[in-house]
C-alpha cells in the first residue's frame, strides 16, 4: 500500500479511445487550432466511458463527504450514542420495529440501526465516508509533497544528497508498514491521552503514519524522471542563464513532471482509503470517530443474522476504491503519449 | 506493547480471571437463584471418605481427541503449578495434569455443576488441630509422577514451600494465602529468594508420609486452599527451578504435556503412569486434549454451530452473544450456562466522594445498555448484583443498599446528586484497544450524562488494571471512578470481601479504608467455623449500607458450547470452567 504505481499494465480505458492519431490526415482544418497536452488528455479521458462512470462515482462520494452533515439533517439521523437496550433483542439484534434484519425499513432509520449499540447506520455510513475520504486525501497530499520534494532534490542535486535521500527512501521501503503502524498507534495514543484535542491528534497521527509509508514510490519515480530531464538542453540553458536552483526546479522541471505526479496521486488515494479501513479494522485507526473499517469489525460477528450491517461499509469501500483505481488508470492512459494512436 | 490482551474484555474492567470457586461451604444455607439466574446456586459439600478410582461416567467410552477453543483468552504464560492463579490455567491443569492435596468432584446427583471437595494426593481432607493453626495431611503412597516414580511427602512439602516465594511467583496465589496465613508470613521470602533460612512452616515425614503445615494465624480454610495446584508436589532441587520448570512441568495427573506454546496451543496426551486407583475424581477417557488459546470468537461460534467433523469433538469456553439465539436452538442441551461466582464492580474513589454521590453513580449506570454494548446477554451472562459476595456463596445477604435493586434511573441520580457535596464530575478510564470496550464506554458516558454528570473518559492502551492497581500512576490519581471484577477462590467471604475492601489490598481500587471494617475482617477468621459464613455476609451488608464503598454492577455467567460427540457436557461450578475431568468422546 506504500507506493503509487505508474508502470502498471495499460489496458483500462484503451478500448473506448477514439483513434485520435489518425485524425490529422482527414480533418486538417480542425487540427490547426492548437491544443495543449493537458487539453488533449482531458478530451481522451472524457471519451472513456469507464473513466466517466468512475469519475461520477468519486464525485458522488466526495459530495457525500462534504455534505454529510446536511444529509444527516435531511434524513433526521445522527451519530449520537443511545442507550441500546430499548431497541435491541437479548442477542443484540435490533427489534423488528426498528428495521432490518427482521423488520421492514423505517423512515427514522433508512439503513436500519446497528446491533449491540443501536446507533443509526446511515449516519455512521455518511460520517464514515467523510472520515475515510478526509484522511485519505490529507495523507495523499502529505505523501505527495514529501515525495516530490525529496525526488526533485535527489534527482537534481545528485552526489551526496542523492545518496542520502536514496538511502532514506530504501530504508522506509524496508520497514513493514503494518508492524510499524501497530507499534506507533498505541504509543502516540498513550502519549496524548490526556490532551483535550485527542480526537484531532489521533486523526493527524493516522494521516502521518499513512503518509510516511506512502511517499517512497513517488520519490523514486520523480528522481528517475529528473535524472533524465536534467541533462536536456532546456535545463542546461536555464542553468547557463544563471537561473537559481529553485526556479529551475519549479519552473522548468515541475511542469514536465505533471503527468507522473497526477497519475501517482490518483492511485495513492484508493490505496490510502483501503489502508485506513484496514487499520480501523485492526483496531488501530481512529476510535473516536465513525469509520467504515470499525463498522466492518463490529459487523463480522453478525454476518449470519444481520448481513446488511456488513454490506453497507463493504459496498462503500469497494465502490470508492474501485472507482478511484479505475479512474487513476484512465488518467494514466490519457496522459501517456505512448498510448496515443 | 500489550496487544495480546484478550480483546473480549469487559469495558471498564478488563476481565481479571482470578481462580473462582463457588458454592456454600459445609452444607450451610444456600440462596435460591437470583432473579434471572436460570441455574440454581452451587453448593460445595465435603467428602473426606471419597476414594479412587472415580466411578465411571454413564456411557463413557475411551479414545478420541477433544479440542477446546478458548476465544479471546490467552491462557497461562507458564504451567508452573505454583504460579497458577487464573480460571483458565487452573481449571485445565488441576483437572488434567497437576494434582494437589485436595480437589473438587462434580456431584453426580447434581444438574447444575455442584461440586464436592474430595481428597486428592492426601488420603483425607487434612487433620487440623483445635484452633486451625496446624494442619496435617497424610500423603497417599500409590500416586506417581509421569516417569513412574512415587510422589513423596518431601516433594509435596517442597511444592508448598515454593508457594511462599512471592519474588519468583509474583502473580501466584501464594502471595495472597501462603504469605498471609502460613508460619513466617511476611518474613520468610521463600526457598529461592531466602536460601539461608530453614523454614519450619512445612514439615514432612517420608516414612509416615505426612506433611504438616503450621499457620501464623487461624486458617480453617486450608482444605479449600489445598485444592489449588500450588498446594501440590514439585520435583526436588534443580528440576523444578523457575522459570524453566514452567515451560516443562512434570505431570502427575491423567495427562502429561506434549507441547505448549504460550498464548497459542497446549497439547496434552495420556500419562500411562497415572494410577486411577489413587484418584477419587479424575478420569482418563480421551487420548488427547488440544487447547487452542486466543481462538477467534466469531470463527469459533461458527465452527461450534456448524456441527462438522471438526466441531463434533470440540468445545468452546465462550459462546458470543451474537450467536446466543442460534446457539440455543442448534445446541440445545449442549449449550451449558455456568455460574462463575464472580461479581463486577464500579469502585468510586473513597477519599474524594461522598455516600450520596456513590449512590447517584449506582443509579446513573446504564446496566443493561452497557452489557448489550459490550456483547453480553442481559439476564443470561450478566444479571443485576446487589452485594459484594456472589450468589451461591454461603452467608450471602440479600440486602439492598437503597431499599431496592439499583437500576438505571437518571431522575433519582439527579436528586441524590443535589444532596451530595462532591462535584458531579466523573473521571474514568477504558481499554481503547477493544472496540467493544469503546462502544460500552460511549453508552456508560451517555447514561452518566443523562443523570447530570460530566464525564471525562480516557482511553488506555493496556489493561485498565495496570493503571488502577498502581497508586503512583499520575492518571490513576486523577480518577474518581475505577472498577474491578472479582471471582472467589473458594466458597468463603474470606476470598471476596477482604481482597477488595481491606485497607491497602491490591485490588482495593477505590482505596477504601475504615479501621472498624478492617478490624472485623481480622476477627471473622477467628470465630467459630459455623458462624463465619454468616459473619461475612453481615459484614458485606453492614459495610455497604453504611459506607457503600463499592458498587456491584453484575453477577456473571459463562456460556459453554459442546460438540455433539462430547459426552457428559457439563460445567465445573467450583472454578467456572468446563468440567474437564468428566468429559469423553462418544464413539
Amino acid at each position: 500500500m506504500s507506493s503509487a504505481q505508474t508502470a502498471g499494465p495499460e489496458t483500462l480505458g484503451r478500448m473506448s479511445d477514439e483513434p485520435q492519431g489518425k485524425d490529422p490526415s482527414t480533418k486538417k482544418a480542425k487540427s490547426i487550432t492548437g491544443k495543449s497536452p493537458m487539453r488533449i488528455a482531458m478530451g481522451r479521458l472524457m471519451r472513456d466511458k469507464i473513466a466517466v462512470v468512475c469519475l461520477a462515482t468519486v464525485v458522488f462520494f466526495v459530495l457525500i463527504a462534504i455534505f454529510s452533515g446536511v444529509l444527516q439533517r435531511l434524513f433526521g439521523v445522527d451519530t449520537d450514542t443511545v442507550l441500546p437496550s430499548q431497541f435491541l433483542d437479548l442477542d443484540g439484534i435490533p427489534r423488528p420495529e426498528y428495521g432490518p434484519p427482521y423488520g421492514a425499513f423505517t423512515m427514522e432509520h433508512p439503513f436500519g440501526i446497528a446491533p449491540r449499540t443501536a446507533t443509526d447506520n446511515l449516519a455512521y455510513w455518511l460520517e464514515g465516508a467523510r472520515n475515510s475520504l478526509q484522511i485519505a486525501t490529507l495523507a495523499t497530499v502529505v505523501a505527495t509533497i514529501v515525495g516530490i520534494t525529496l525526488g526533485l532534490l535527489a534527482g537534481f542535486l545528485g552526489g551526496v544528497v542523492d545518496k542520502v535521500i536514496s538511502f532514506i527512501t530504501d530504508f522506509f521501503l524496508t520497514l513493514p508498514f503494518l508492524l510499524a503502524a501497530l507499534t506507533i498507534a498505541p504509543i502516540v495514543s498513550e502519549r496524548f491521552r490526556d490532551n483535550p484535542n485527542y480526537v484531532t491528534i489521533q486523526v493527524t497521527q493516522l494521516v502521518l503514519v499513512l503518509a510516511f509509508f506512502g511517499w517512497m514510490g513517488l520519490a523514486r519515480l520523480i528522481r528517475g524522471e529528473v535524472l533524465s530531464l536534467r541533462e536536456r538542453e532546456f535545463i542546461q540553458a536555464a542553468r547557463v542563464l544563471g537561473m537559481p536552483t529553485h526556479r529551475v526546479l519549479l519552473r522548468e522541471l515541475m511542469p514536465n513532471l505533471a503527468a507522473p505526479i497526477v497519475v501517482s496521486t490518483s492511485l495513492m488515494l484508493p490505496a490510502f482509503v483501503s489502508a485506513e479501513a484496514g487499520l480501523a479494522f485492526l483496531g488501530i485507526g481512529i476510535t473516536s470517530r465513525p469509520s467504515w473499517g470499525q463498522t466492518l469489525t463490529q459487523a463480522t460477528s453478525f454476518f449470519n443474522d444481520y448481513s446488511l450491517y456488513l454490506w453497507q461499509p463493504l459496498l462503500g469501500i469497494v465502490a470508492l476504491v474501485l472507482a478511484l483505481n479505475l479512474l487513476g488508470d484512465a488518467v494514466r492512459d490519457a496522459l501517456d503519449p505512448k498510448t496515443r494512436r | 506493547m500489550r496487544r495480546t490482551k484478550p480483546l473480549a474484555v469487559v469495558a471498564g474492567a478488563a476481565l481479571l480471571t482470578l481462580a473462582a470457586c463457588g458454592g456454600s461451604g459445609d452444607g450451610g444455607e444456600t440462596n435460591a437463584g437470583e432473579r434471572e439466574f436460570d441455574n440454581a446456586s452451587e453448593t460445595i459439600d465435603k467428602d473426606p471418605e471419597a476414594q479412587g478410582p472415580a466411578e465411571d461416567i454413564e456411557g463413557a467410552t475411551a479414545g478420541g481427541t477433544i479440542t477446546v477453543f478458548l476465544p479471546g483468552d490467552p491462557g497461562p504464560d507458564d504451567l508452573d503449578p505454583t504460579n497458577g492463579w487464573s480460571v483458565t490455567g487452573n481449571s485445565i491443569q488441576q483437572a488434567l495434569t497437576s494434582r494437589s492435596l485436595t480437589q473438587y468432584k462434580r456431584d453426580p446427583e447434581s444438574t447444575t455443576g455442584e461440586m464436592i471437595l474430595v481428597p486428592d494426593l492426601a488420603v483425607d481432607l487434612g487433620q487440623p488441630n483445635e484452633d486451625f493453626t496446624e494442619w496435617t495431611f497424610e500423603i497417599r503412597d500409590d500416586a506417581t509422577w509421569e516417569d513412574g516414580s512415587p510422589i513423596t511427602a518431601e516433594e509435596v512439602a517442597w511444592g508448598i514451600n515454593r508457594s511462599m516465594d512471592s519474588e519468583q511467583f509474583p502473580s501466584g496465589p501464594g502471595t495472597e494465602y501462603s504469605q498471609q496465613y502460613f508460619l513466617g508470613a511476611g518474613e520468610y521470602e521463600g526457598p529461592y529468594t531466602d536460601k539461608n533460612t530453614d523454614w519450619e512452616g512445612v514439615e514432612f515425614d517420608n516414612d509416615a508420609s505426612t506433611v504438616t503445615i503450621k499457620m501464623a494465624k487461624t486458617f480453617p480454610d486450608m482444605d479449600y486452599w489445598g485444592a489449588f495446584m500450588a498446594m501440590g508436589p514439585a520435583p526436588l532441587g534443580k528440576e523444578s527451578q523457575p522459570p524453566a520448570y514452567g515451560q516443562n512441568i512434570k505431570s502427575n495427573g491423567p495427562y502429561k504435556v506434549d507441547s505448549f506454546r504460550p498464548g497459542d496451543e497446549l497439547v496434552l496426551v495420556k500419562n500411562d503412569q497415572w494410577n486411577p486407583e489413587s484418584d477419587p475424581a479424575r478420569h482418563q477417557y480421551a487420548d488427547k486434549w488440544v487447547f487452542k488459546f486466543n481462538a477467534d470468537g466469531d470463527q469459533t461460534d461458527q465452527i461450534m454451530l456448524s456441527d462438522n467433523t471438526e466441531s463434533q469433538t470440540a468445545l468452546s469456553t465462550q459462546l458470543g452473544s451474537s450467536s446466543y439465539t442460534d446457539g440455543s436452538e442448534v445446541l440445545g442441551d449442549r449449550l451449558v450456562q455456568q455460574s462463575s461466582q464472580c461479581t463486577s464492580f464500579l469502585y468510586p474513589d473513597y477519599e474524594s466522594t461522598d455516600l450520596n454521590w456513590r449512590k447517584a453513580v449506582a443509579y446513573a449506570y446504564p446496566y443493561e445498555d452497557a452489557w448489550q454494548a459490550g456483547g453480553e446477554v442481559p439476564g443470561v451472562t450478566r444479571v443485576p448484583a446487589n452485594s459484594i459476595m456472589p450468589p451461591g456463596m454461603s452467608g450471602k445477604s440479600d440486602y439492598f443498599v437503597d431499599g431496592e435493586q439499583f437500576t438505571f434511573d437518571p431522575e433519582k441520580a439527579k436528586e441524590l446528586l443535589a444532596e451530595s457535596d462532591t462535584p458531579a464530575e466523573i473521571s474514568m478510564i477504558f481499554y481503547e484497544a477493544d472496540p467493544l470496550a469503546v462502544a460500552t464506554q460511549k453508552v456508560i458516558t451517555e447514561g452518566f450524562e443523562q443523570a447530570g454528570f460530566t464525564v471525562k473518559a480516557t482511553g488506555v492502551q493496556e489493561s485498565p488494571y495496570s493503571t488502577w492497581t498502581n497508586p503512583d500512576d499520575k492518571l490513576n490519581k486523577s480518577l474518581n471512578l475505577r472498577g474491578v471484577n472479582w471471582c472467589s477462590d473458594w466458597p468463603s467471604g474470606l476470598t471476596m470481601v477482604p481482597p477488595l475492601t481491606r485497607t491497602g489490598a491490591t485490588y482495593n481500587t477505590g482505596f477504601f479504608s475504615e479501621s472498624a471494617m478492617d478490624d472485623r475482617m481480622d476477627e471473622i477468621p477467628n470465630m467459630e467455623l459455623e458462624e463465619q459464613a454468616e459473619a461475612w455476609g453481615q459484614l458485606d451488608e453492614d459495610m455497604s449500607t453504611e459506607f457503600f464503598p463499592i458498587i456491584p454492577t453484575a453477577f456473571r455467567n459463562d456460556l459453554y458450547a459442546f460438540g455433539s460427540k462430547i459426552g457428559n457436557p457439563t460445567g465445573d461450578g467450583s472454578i467456572g470452567a468446563p468440567n474437564y475431568k468428566d468429559l469423553f468422546v462418544m464413539q
